[in-house]
């Protein structure tokens, strides 16, 4: 991200703001979504996310990078909401509280949409529709209408791409 | 073929050898197929952001009058008033979710951008205190914070101690004395060396209001 964008992000620049969220409130509704698994407590925690960074944004240093900064406060926002919620259903002991999903691969839920949401719109849906729509070649072929091999090529540059920029997830 | 191709490839199809990282690749893959990594944030979010930025009632770092005067024109020039009024509403509903037993924390002068609150509630043995604040850096070495609640005759009772090195927020706190007796709530910057009296380095502060019956 812009260093200027995040110096003005930093004291607090509504425009900023907005720019910041347009980049990183997809990775964070992810996040969240992989630990709440609701699509409304999802977006009540995206905004209280966005709503905290601001307000600690002086803290920020924009010398580092700004995806762990934000990853932490969506993190604990996401949990703690959840430990509220579940809270009221299940005990008055806020340490005894059992997520449905594992936390292990927040983080990368959060670095895999990140990454996602840097590649090129075509290559972007054929990812999605290989992985998550589980299709074959041809079958994403068809539903483009696009010729098989523009697929095949779009999915080796997608994976290219998500390779390189997901080297620090593989290596971790 | 590169390292690189073949662990594209195998991250494509999983049909190759993926190397010493196969087991990450596997882990990337699994993500890659679940709904939550896809799942779109909705647009009311976004607009929800600026509303709740609006109506603010602690400005932002740096941010003064001229400042919150551009935040209601990018509202108003998002949205018009029906829509403001139901996205602040709506926003104000998270807050009051977050139920009557919270208090706000502030940062005093020694560390300023401290923000947060402090959630309570009554427990077996006396009452939890859930700390959770933004802009508190973690204490020096050799140093340490302590949490007080602190009566209005001057007597603090510690509630326990913490230090962020290392530490994910929230703290949770205990005090086994009765909050509507020690109703304020203060954290403090203490010095291992020191003895257990509170020290005079308060950096944040909060007071409950209204303590419900245990």
């Amino acid at each position: 991200m812009d260093r200027e964008v995040l110096e003005r992000f930093r004291v607090g620049d509504e425009a900023a703001v907005k720019v910041v969220y347009d980049r990183f409130g997809g990775p964070v509704f992810a996040l969240s979504m992989s630990i709440l698994g609701d699509h409304g407590l999802a977006a009540d925690a995206t905004q209280q996310t966005f709503i905290k960074a601001w307000r600690a944004a002086s803290t920020y240093d924009a010398g580092r990078s700004f995806g762990p900064w934000i990853y932490a406060i969506a993190r604990r926002t996401a949990i703690d909401l959840y430990r509220k919620r579940a809270r009221v259903v299940v005990s008055d002991d806020v340490d005894i509280v059992s997520f449905p999903i594992g936390l292990e691969t927040v983080w990368e839920v959060f670095e895999v949409r990140s990454a996602l949401d840097r590649l090129p719109d075509e290559e972007r849906q054929v990812i999605k529709m290989s992985h998550f729509d589980g299709l074959t070649h041809v079958e994403i072929a068809e539903r483009l209408d696009i010729p098989v091999g523009t697929v095949k090529s779009r999915s080796h540059r997608a994976h290219q791409r998500l390779i390189e920029m997901l080297k620090h997830v593989e290596e971790a | 073929m590169t390292t690189e191709d073949s662990r594209a490839q195998y991250l494509a199809s999983g049909a190759t050898e993926g190397g010493e990282s196969q087991e990450r690749l596997d882990l990337i893959r699994d993500v890659l197929s679940t709904d939550a990594t896809w799942a779109e944030p909705p647009p009311q979010v976004a607009d929800g952001l600026l509303a709740a930025l609006a109506v603010e009632a602690v400005p932002g770092p740096g941010m003064d009058q001229e400042r919150s005067g551009r935040w209601a024109l990018v509202l108003a020039g998002a949205g018009g008033l029906v829509a403001i009024a139901a996205l602040v509403l709506g926003t104000m509903n998270v807050i009051q979710d977050e139920g009557d037993n919270v208090v706000a924390m502030s940062g005093t002068e020694l560390e300023a951008a401290a923000l947060g609150e402090a959630e309570f509630g009554p427990n077996e043995a006396g009452w939890w205190i859930r700390l959770d604040v933004t802009g508190l850096p973690p204490a020096p070495e050799g140093r340490y914070y302590e949490g007080w609640v602190w009566s209005d005759e001057g007597e603090g009772v510690s509630i326990g101690t913490f230090h962020l090195r290392g530490e994910d927020m929230p703290i949770v706190l205990w005090s086994g004395v009765p909050l509507a007796d020690y109703p304020s709530i203060w954290v403090t910057l203490e010095n291992e060396d020191d003895g257990p009296e509170a020290s005079e380095l308060i950096v944040m502060k909060g007071r409950i209001q209204q303590v419900p019956e245990a």
